[in-house]
């Protein structure tokens, strides 16, 4: 299993705990965010003036989505979208570290699978959209389904590596100390590959989303990605424009979500600065 | 094997506990076969602190991997009490040699020794209190809920022996236990475990590359040599129950077990 190796995302590089006495937190948030402002001031200034029917100004595109937002036009759709991408990452996720573990823990068994893993991970998952669709059907099920899959690849290749990467010492303590399978299982080699397993779901997060406004684009009748392709094709630009820039903002809250439950979850990880 | 330097009859009545015999092991086959150990035997008492020391390399890891169940020998037998084992044992215990990784840093040092006794089926409440005790009874009383990464070298190999321990094996296995630390730490840990043989009745098998340390601690001293490695002397060091880091070391049977043992060991 060394090409997993090569493949799986890195877990972020462990350093200290921020110390007291750093400077404060506005300062903090206004030092990672200044360049956000200048770019969509940026963004209003040049765009105000464009007289191109497919880039209309910032300012209009606030002005649809804060209307459509109102209306609750966007909320239905955003919800939908949101439920299916949160069913699906919970599925891909379920699947990908329970095979994840069972794969990196028996050998003979990942050395089967491998290429079909490798296969379906390089396969763009955005192109196999239609074919679930059109074999599955419409609803909203074959739509988490494809999420699911898509998702699956980065997550389960993450739980092997980092299965793989188990400390040997660490293993040898286990098999001395007669550790039972399960509990072997649970708190000795989940934890020990956590910080690897919430990378490949970091990874899977831009696809989820990706795929999420994608399976939405086929002959759906809700969601954000239905919201696009559907004011796309009645040619009104600007709310094509307020669903992308919505979709691009939830993508940048739920990673940050997500951030921000990683360092919770993986404190040991980060404070020990191990690896 | 020689004569012991002095025959102790406090050891001679005690009980056999541990009893190796014939041992061979090797790693690969074929052409490329590597013989580590050859027909080694080894007797443990019960309650004796035996140390087996050895040249780095000579097979002294590879030995307590046997013994612990970690790798199958290629020929010979282990006995625990009267009956053959093959593989991993209740009644033995292991403190590696890299002890800061043989611990878990996503587990408080409390959770790291109760861990292997939630393996045996104890219950929570049980788990933690015998782990604190045994904590306490290696110096780190109160500190159950640092994490290992939050401590010195020194106070993780302390959680190391207190998990060996809380375990309750008959027989704690280390492998160069004290090899990494600096020199007033290793005193004050060799010095700790000698006190937890005499508190706790524990049977310790000690694996180093220190003459001098294999002597203070124990009871027995294996030597191993060669290649591959067989036991080449055996000597009872008869300092009794009480030892100390000048006096011991000055005691003019110390000096000569050294210049016997070195002298054996620069024969190869
Ligand atoms: N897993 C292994 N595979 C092959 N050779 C090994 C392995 N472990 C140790 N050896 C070899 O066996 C010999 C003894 O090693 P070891 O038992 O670690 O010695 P010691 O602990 O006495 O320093 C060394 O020559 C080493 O290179
Ligand atoms: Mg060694």
């Amino acid at each position: 299993m060394t090409s997993a190796t090569l493949t799986a995302a890195q877990p972020r590089a462990a350093r200290k705990v921020r110390r007291a006495g750093g400077p404060n937190t506005g300062t903090r948030i206004l030092q990672s965010t200044w360049l956000v402002f200048v770019v969509l001031a940026a963004w209003w200034v040049f765009s105000a003036r464009s007289t191109n029917f497919f880039i209309p100004s910032l300012e209009q595109i606030l002005t649809v989505l804060v209307r459509d937002l109102g209306n609750g036009v966007i909320m239905a759709g955003a919800l939908y979208s949101l439920a299916n991408l949160f069913v699906g990452l919970l599925v891909a996720a379920a699947l990908g570290i329970g095979f994840g573990l069972l794969l990196g823990e028996v050998g003979w068994l990942c050395r089967i699978v491998d290429p079909i893993i490798h296969f379906f991970r390089s396969v763009p998952q955005a192109a196999l959209v239609p074919m679930i669709i059109g074999v599955f059907g419409l609803g909203q099920g074959p739509k988490m389904g494809t999420i699911a899959f898509a998702c699956l690849w980065p997550i389960l290749l993450n739980t092997i590596d980092g299965v793989l990467g188990v400390e040997p010492t660490i293993r040898k303590f286990s098999k001395v100390y007669r550790i039972p399978r399960g509990l072997h299982f649970r708190k000795v080699v989940l934890p020990a590959a956590l910080p690897q397993i919430v990378a490949g779901v970091r990874v899977a997060l831009p696809i989820g989303i990706t795929v999420m406004v994608v399976s939405e684009m086929f002959a759906s009748t809700e969601g954000l990605g239905f919201y696009i392709l559907n004011s796309s094709a009645t040619f009104q630009v600007p709310e094509t424009w307020a669903g992308a820039l919505l979709v691009g903002v939830v993508g940048y809250i739920i990673s940050m979500l997500f951030i921000l439950a990683e360092r919770r979850m993986l404190r040991w990880y980060y404070a020990s600065g191990s690896q | 094997m020689t004569a012991p330097v002095q025959a102790d009859s406090q050891l001679a009545q005690s009980t056999l506990l541990m009893k190796v015999r014939g041992m061979t092991m090797s790693y690969g086959s074929g052409t490329a076969e590597n013989k580590i150990l050859e027909n080694l035997d080894l007797d443990v008492n019960t309650g004796e602190f035996i140390s087996i020391v050895g040249p780095s390399g000579v097979g002294k890891t590879t030995l307590l991997r046997c013994l612990s169940g970690l790798l199958h020998p290629k020929a010979g037998t282990i006995e625990v009490g009267g009956a053959i084992i093959d593989g991993p044992h209740p009644d033995l215990a292991v403190v590696f040699q890299d002890y800061s990784r043989s611990l878990m840093p996503w587990m408080t040092t409390r959770e790291n020794v109760a861990f292997p006794l939630q393996g045996k089926g104890m219950n929570k409440a049980d788990r933690i209190r015998v782990a604190e005790e045994n904590l306490a009874a290696v110096g780190l009383a109160g500190q159950g809920g640092k994490y290992p990464w939050e401590m010195s070298g020194g106070m993780q190999q302390r959680v190391a022996i207190a998990r060996a321990l809380a375990y309750n094996a008959k027989v704690l296995l280390m492998d160069e236990p004290f090899a990494s630390v600096d020199a007033q730490t290793r005193f004050d840990l060799e010095d700790l475990v000698i006190k937890l043989k005499q508190e706790f009745g524990v049977t310790i098998l000690l694996v180093t590359h220190d003459i001098d340390e294999a002597l203070y601690l124990a009871d027995k001293v294996v030597v191993i040599a060669e290649k591959p490695a067989t036991v080449v002397d055996v000597i009872v060091t008869g300092f009794g129950e009480e030892r100390d880091q000048v006096d011991t070391k000055a005691d003019p049977r110390f000096g000569e077990a050294r210049a016997r043992i070195l002298h054996r060991l620069r024969k190869n």
